[in-house]
């Protein structure tokens, strides 16, 4: 069986003034039978990678690198010789479909074209292999009597899709396949996609569209400024993505099944570019820069080496700037980043505690990497706080290991505490104990930075603690700082807990039943607001929560407890649409879900004490 | 600062409708008054001793003349003036060992509260009274000295009591929540566990002050003061001899009265807060 492999493909566009860097030593294999998906945001040198494969590149595109077909290198052939390739060998369909027929001929004639200067087949003759291949792809045969405008998007995409296919090439690059179509079409086009791959045909996937790539890809390459950043089996892409843009990307994904906010990548999509700029001698020299998108022209030096999605990237290190990272091949995946993707941030191993005989926590492990969202669900006492106290450093488990940052976390409380204490914070669940009475709003929310930075000016500290508190949707005004805890209601106590978890900037929230006593139009807001911190700082979060709606749309992944253990722990979308453990299933059949209204009421009317509030968790768990 | 912020608004108002408290602040007030009007309420230095000895009480003397040709009512406001002031320094000295101590002990725990117990139970099986009498029998020291003295033997019984409050205290979430912020332990048990148990403090100050004030009476009464020095057990003490006299009244009684009402007033403020600050009863002043 043959193989395309590009090897160190590097395009460069040239233009009047500058360079533009579309694609930076690129390696990707092609096998019959697989689809591999290449998926980035605009700009990303997708597009530029398929015509390379097709030899379709413009004159203005210096490219350097090999591309290889069975061991053939094709890079070098003459416009005779890729001709001689083109759809028999690999045949390519390309975005905007209605873009690439002609209007002015009948869409049959133009999918039968491949046919007639390939095979010099007779009209008549490729008139009926262009019948049949349209019907392989759903179309009615009759459509191609048409032209091209009075065919709907998705026949255009159909009728290309079964030009491409219609001399039965070895490989396929589907750029954008089924961009602007509707879910239906999409899903027929996906469908014909997997079949294809399965009938023996090697497909590259060019697409945005990261749920079309983790449904059909069996292996994906995530692509930034022309470089890959990660390479990964498709389905892991949105379930456990390894580097942080991948974990960016896939949060921007509206899917039917995940159920979290949207979230982003943070930053505006940038170009690489090279200017020249005259030196002193005489010589041009060439300075790499990334330029923003449209919206924003902000351009910003880069530097000579260094890691090309560092100014975007939340867990940067200086070292990011200066040194440029390798794609290195690390547990069944290859990431391009010096921190060897995302990093874990906490890390719970074997953690226990029991008070006398009963036990509040059994060993259970919990992993927590930068910038995701982890939700613990569970019933009153089911070790849930136990365990965010352990997290948060504020409770010793009786055993097991604790490592923030590579370190243990005694060493980090012995030696590093005020750095500890910067860096993670924590709203302790009940508000109106986790504060001192005698303090006052503005002392409560000023407490952590009164602590870590004593010289802070007054100003400052004053400018700083208005900032926490507008951040969690609270007032400003000068009376309000100077109210006392019990003349608060319950749910603006729990914001000015959470403003204090917030004011040092911490990288590690850690929250037992944050929202618990607010209304749902501010909790909805103060949520928002740790997302966006998520996006834009990198915001690690574990959040302890019975609310399983909650969960629902703020986790990235989600443990669920019971009688302390971590009775299962997985991404968010298969914990909720596909659980494994049977208290998880009784947890999403809550009562008060919409579509099982009606057996609610039943229940209720069978007097079940599932309508009590839930109590309060004993008071030995959060000791 | 604005009434209306006072998280203890509500307890004046109950403390004021507490007889106990009533009657012991009322005491205590007008004692003190006493102390501080002395210069223009009594007529003669406490020292003079040109007056005519034994002269019943007059105009000029309103408590009459003792045998040493002084002034009684001078005399007997100095003598409250030193008592007290010997158990105020007491109570002060001992209170503030017994905060240190007891929120020490109870923020470490461990061995450092391990030592400090111990001591504290190795100082309560020693009779205090027994130690001041030896130290001021041999040494003759100041009665501030022995003030002091007084103090070092005397805090394990509030230490106790801070500590026992103190251990409930440590794990409440907003102590918890400065120590995780980052807080050292001076600044968590100075900012947070300090101020909390504040109502404990006047407790074991009352009870302090009270006690120190009989042991001055006591060793005063037994002469192992300066002679010179006044003070209301001195003042019996010199009086008990001329029992046979018609001077009781006028100088026996006046200061057995003082010195009662000294000790009741102590003892009604202790007992007043007690009922309010106790932390069996704290969930009702809480609340």
């Amino acid at each position: 069986m043959g193989r395309l492999s590009v090897r160190e493909l590097s395009v460069t566009y040239r233009a009047e003034d500058h360079r533009l860097t579309a694609l930076d030593r690129v390696d990707l294999d092609l096998h019959p039978g697989r689809v591999v998906a290449l998926v980035g945001e605009s700009g990303s040198g997708k597009s530029t990678l398929g015509k390379a494969l097709l030899g379709l590149l413009p004159d203005s595109a210096a490219v350097s690198g090999r591309i290889l077909l069975d061991e053939g290198d094709l890079s070098g052939l003459d416009e005779r010789r890729w001709n001689a390739l083109r759809w028999q060998k690999i045949s390519m369909l390309f975005q905007d479909a209605a873009g690439s027929l002609n209007p002015v001929h009948r869409v049959r004639d133009q999918v039968a074209e491949p046919v007639r200067m390939h095979r010099g087949l007779s009209s008549a003759d490729a008139g009926i292999r262009a019948d049949a291949a349209l019907a392989a792809v759903g179309l009615d045969p009759s459509l191609g009597t048409r032209f091209p405008h009075e065919l709907s998007g998705g026949e255009l995409q159909r009728a290309l899709l079964a030009m491409a296919m219609i001399l039965g090439p070895e490989f396929v690059v589907l750029d954008e396949p089924t961009a602007a179509l509707d879910s239906g079409t999409k899903g027929r086009i996906g469908r014909w996609i997997r079949q294809a791959a399965d009938a023996g045909t090697g497909i590259l996937l060019i697409t945005h569209d990261l749920e079309l790539a983790v449904a059909l890809a069996d292996e994906v390459h995530v692509l930034y400024l022309g470089q890959v950043l990660e390479t990964l089996p498709g389905p892991e892409l949105l379930t456990s993505p390894g580097h942080p843009y991948s974990l960016a990307s896939s949060r921007s994904v509206a899917g039917l099944d995940t159920h979290r906010d949207l979230g982003g990548v943070r930053g505006d999509a940038l170009y690489r570019v090279l200017h020249r700029h005259p030196g002193g001698n005489g010589e041009a020299a060439e300075h790499a820069h990334l330029v923003g998108s449209a919206l924003s022209h902000a351009e910003c030096h880069l530097p000579a080496r260094g890691c090309l999605f560092a100014p975007r990237c939340t867990q940067g290190v200086a070292e990011c700037s200066v040194e440029e990272p390798e794609l290195e091949e690390s547990h069944g995946r290859r990431i391009r980043c010096l921190r060897g993707g995302i990093v874990t941030e906490l890390r719970l191993q074997g953690v226990a505690k029991r008070y006398g005989e009963i036990h509040a926590l059994h060993p259970s492990d919990l992993e927590l990497r930068a910038g995701e969202t982890v939700c613990l669900v569970g019933e009153s006492g089911s070790g849930k706080t136990t365990l965010a106290l352990m997290a948060a450093g504020m409770l010793g488990p009786d055993q097991g290991e604790r490592i923030f940052r590579g370190r243990a976390m005694e060493s980090w409380l012995r030696q590093d505490r005020q750095f500890f204490a910067r860096h993670v914070g924590v709203v302790q669940q009940h508000p109106a104990r986790a504060v001192s009475h005698r303090f006052t709003v503005f002392e409560i929310v000023a407490e952590p930075l009164r602590i870590q930075e004593p010289r802070l000016g007054r100003e400052v500290l004053h400018e700083r603690v208005i900032g926490a508190l507008h951040d969690v949707n609270l007032a400003r005004e000068p009376e309000f700082l100077q109210r006392y805890p019990h003349e608060l209601n319950l749910g603006a106590l729990q914001r000015v807990c959470i403003a204090r978890a917030l004011i040092t900037g911490p990288s590690l929230l850690i929250a037992d039943e944050p929202t618990s006593a607010l209304d749902p139009g501010v909790q909805a807001k103060v949520l928002k607001r740790l997302l966006e911190l998520q996006i834009e700082k990198g915001l690690t979060l574990l959040m302890v929560t019975h609310d399983l709606g909650l969960a629902r749309k703020v986790a990235d992944r989600i443990g669920v407890m019971q009688a302390g253990f971590i009775v299962e722990i997985g991404p968010a979308v298969r914990v909720l649409n596909h659980p494994e453990h049977p208290y998880t299933r009784s947890l999403l059949r809550s009562p008060f879900r919409s579509e099982s209204a009606r057996p609610a009421r039943a229940a209720m009317e069978g007097g079940h004490s599932w309508t009590e509030p839930p109590s309060e968790e004993p008071c030995s768990s959060t000791n | 600062m604005d009434a209306r912020f006072d998280p203890h608004a509500g307890l004046w108002r109950r403390l004021l409708a507490d007889p106990w408290f009533v009657i012991g602040a009322s005491l205590a007030a007008v004692l003190a008054l006493l102390i501080l009007l002395s210069p223009w309420l009594s007529l003669h230095d406490p020292h003079d001793m040109s007056h005519v000895p034994f002269a019943p009480p007059s105009g000029s003397h309103w408590l009459g003349v003792n045998d040493g040709g002084m002034d009684m009512f001078a005399e007997l406001l100095a003598g409250l003036r030193n008592t007290l002031a010997f158990g105020l320094i007491t109570g002060t000295a001992g209170l503030a060992l017994g905060i240190l101590v007891g929120l020490t002990s109870a923020w470490f725990r461990g061995w450092a509260d391990q030592i400090l117990m111990r001591l504290a139970d190795l100082l309560l099986a020693i009779p205090a009274v027994m130690i001041l009498i030896l130290l001021a029998a041999f040494y003759r020291p100041s009665p501030w000295v022995l003030a002091l003295v007084l103090a070092l033997l005397a805090w394990p019984t509030s230490a106790r009591l801070i500590r026992s409050q103190a251990l409930g205290l440590r794990n409440q979430p907003h102590i918890a929540a400065a120590r995780q912020m980052g807080g050292s332990n001076a600044y968590v048990i100075g900012r947070h566990m300090m101020p909390e148990l504040f109502p404990l403090y006047l407790i074991a100050f009352a009870a302090k002050v009270r006690m120190a004030v009989f042991m001055e009476a006591s060793l005063s009464f037994l002469g192992l003061f300066d002679p010179t020095r006044k003070s209301l057990g001195r003042t019996i003490s010199d009086a008990l001899p001329f029992y046979y006299l018609d001077i009781w009244w006028y100088w026996m009684l006046p200061p057995i009265l003082l010195l009662t009402l000294l000790i009741m007033a102590f003892t009604f403020l202790a007992v007043s807060l007690e009922r309010f600050f106790d932390p069996r009863l704290r969930a009702a002043w809480a609340g």
